[in-house]
């Protein structure tokens, strides 16, 4: 396996608040990772060093590039969207394509304009003319269309209606995702790419609480539904976390034995969004 | 890289549209003025300008026609450079602003250029993009110009290719304005540079963050020292008739006496511009390495800003 980006003890700090704290991991490529964390977690610091946006402390390697230094050469082979609103709103559509066409060495006009002709976006219209969700359309058709090794989607569908967020994963799947490519995707929507992502990340205030493919989440993590004696007996094998739901307690265990727990209630994988809450709780308690 | 810098400039059309209908709306506005003092000397039969006067005038000689012909023109290019001079301090105030407050920074930067050819190409769009559409639009306007008087002129009975086209010295003015146009951003460098890099700093207000350090300090450094240099440097650069490319001619601009002795000399408006002077004055190229300083620190906010 090859890894795109290697990351070591990567710290980022504004004045006296560490925004990354000593970070490392890897990234492989052909993967589609997602990163999530609360508001203010890290996770845009952290994207932002990855796409050369800002200087980092530590070791971090994108492409085998130091992205901070060699951005330009960077983003021949990496794309992003780093919201919905970037794109200026006074260039027509057909300027903007003309644009990259002239700037990016990888870019296809020909695949843009083939994904436009889907849409409702017109050529000779401004971005500011384009409802929200055809600006994420047209961004996504020009990503799409430059051969890039590494896609960084940052809140990609942020005000999007389900529609078109619906439709967003589903063209950046059928269209760029080829098994070559790898993704790179942050978003508070967890369930909407819990059955797209690979891998997972978890953030918060600036450390790595979790790292981990969606493979062995089943073996690496159970969900407990219980109530009453069993409750007790089973909190003395130290969940993680505990809520309570519809009068039943409902217990994450990390790193334990399915055998041991499963005498005490109904077991289940937690998805995505349950295990992000009691990591962060949990790590909180 | 030429192909990144020809893309990037040709965006700034695309966005700061006012780079070529600035100079467009004032070749609209002097035809229309033309057309206007033609009328009113058609309807009262008095002429007002005394340029035209002379033009008009079949008894005087050939070299004052050409000295009024020159006149005329240029006193009408000298409404597009002042044109110019908003547009420029204008233009770069706002080019590397524009992009921070509607966030479209996040998305430039995704593309491979570097923020040096990014902020390069908005310099070069003030030094070259702007005065090239300036001179196109001085060229149409002398010609609609001489136009509308030659019609006049055909229509009081006269002979206008004798009156006009055989006497103006177009192409002669047409270098030299070009040369000015040249001359001017050149001059104006550091101020240019200065007004780029808080367009890349300044968070809100740009135009007010621009303008109170170079209008304070020269009144600190007069309370405190008592000496005008600085206040004296921003004044000789915002003013376009102290360019040492004029010095040969008196600092009192253009002047009917100077351009009659060049003209009547059947000199060229051409070699009575400094040349030497100009490219060899330590004032143009002390502008020349401040306005690399300030483009510097532009390029160093640009790129090391965080501007989540």
């Amino acid at each position: 396996m090859t890894s795109l980006v290697t990351a070591r003890n990567v710290s980022k700090s504004f004045g006296p608040v560490r925004a990354v704290d000593n970070v490392s991991f890897e990234i492989e490529k052909g993967k589609i990772t997602g990163l999530f964390g609360p508001n203010g977690a890290g996770k845009t610091t952290l994207l932002k060093a990855l796409l050369g946006l800002t200087d980092c402390d530590g070791d971090l390697s994108v492409l085998g590039l130091d992205p901070f230094r060699q951005r330009k050469e960077l983003m021949k082979n990496i794309c992003f969207i780093a919201d919905v609103a970037v794109l200026p709103r006074w260039i027509k559509v057909e300027q903007l394509l003309d644009f990259v066409e002239a700037t990016h060495p990888n870019y296809s006009r020909k695949r843009s304009e083939e994904l436009l002709a889907r849409t409702k976006v017109r050529k000779d219209a401004k971005v500011r003319e384009l409802s929200k969700g055809m600006v994420t359309q047209l961004h996504l058709s020009i990503i799409t269309a430059v051969d890039a090794r590494l896609l960084v989607l940052d809140e990609p569908t942020l005000g999007l209606d389900i529609i078109f967020r619906k439709e967003f994963y589903s063209n950046l799947l059928n269209d760029y995702f080829d098994g070559e490519r790898t993704i790179f995707i942050t978003t508070h929507q967890v369930e909407e790419i819990e059955n797209l992502m690979t891998d997972i990340m978890f953030i918060n205030d600036g450390r790595l609480l979790l790292n981990t493919s969606m493979e062995s989440l089943a073996g690496k993590f159970v969900e407990l539904v219980t109530s009453g004696e069993n409750a007790d007996k089973a909190r003395q094998l130290g969940p993680i976390y505990e809520r309570d739901v519809f009068g039943k307690k409902v217990m994450t265990f990390e790193g334990i034995d399915r055998d041991k727990v499963a005498a005490f209630g109904e077991l289940h994988t937690p998805s995505v969004a349950d295990l992000f809450v009691a990591k962060v709780k949990g790590a909180a308690a | 890289m030429i192909t990144n810098q020809l893309a990037l400039v040709r965006r700034e059309l695309w966005e700061h549209r006012s780079i070529w209908i600035t100079p467009a709306a004032v070749a609209t506005i002097t035809t229309l003025l033309a057309v206007a003092m033609v009328i009113a000397v058609a309807a009262f039969g008095e002429i007002l300008n005394p340029d035209i006067e002379k033009i008009a005038d079949a008894t005087v000689p050939e070299s004052v026609r050409r000295v009024a012909l020159a006149g005329f023109l240029l006193g009408n290019t000298s409404v597009f450079l002042i044109a110019m001079w908003f547009l420029a301090i204008f233009y770069c105030l706002d080019a590397l602003y524009a992009e921070r407050k509607d966030k479209s920074i996040l998305f430039w930067r995704s593309l491979p250029i570097t923020d040096a050819e990014t902020v390069v190409s908005k310099l070069l769009t003030a030094a070259i993009a702007i005065p090239l559409a300036t001179m196109v639009a001085v060229i149409i306007s002398h010609l609609l110009n001489l136009i509308i008087i030659s019609i006049w002129l055909a229509a009081e009975g006269a002979n206008p290719m004798r009156f006009i086209w055989g006497a103006v010295p177009l192409f002669d003015t047409w270098i030299a304005v070009t040369t000015i146009l040249i001359a001017v951003p050149i001059w104006m460098a550091p101020l240019l540079g200065w007004f780029l890099f808080i367009s890349a700093w300044a968070k809100r207000g740009p135009l007010l963050r621009a303008v109170l350090p170079i209008a304070i300090l020269p009144i600190l450094e007069y309370i405190v020292f008592r000496s005008w240099a600085l206040g004296e440097a921003i004044l000789t650069r915002l003013s376009i008739v102290t360019m040492p490319i004029f010095d040969s001619i008196s600092h009192s601009g253009f002047d009917e006496d100077d351009l009659e002795s060049i003209l009547s000399e059947n000199l060229s408006l051409v070699s009575w511009l400094d040349y030497g002077k100009f490219l060899t004055s330590i004032e143009v190229w002390t502008g020349l390495i401040v306005c690399g300083l300030f483009i510097t620190a532009a390029i160093y906010v640009r790129r090391y800003r965080d501007e989540s």
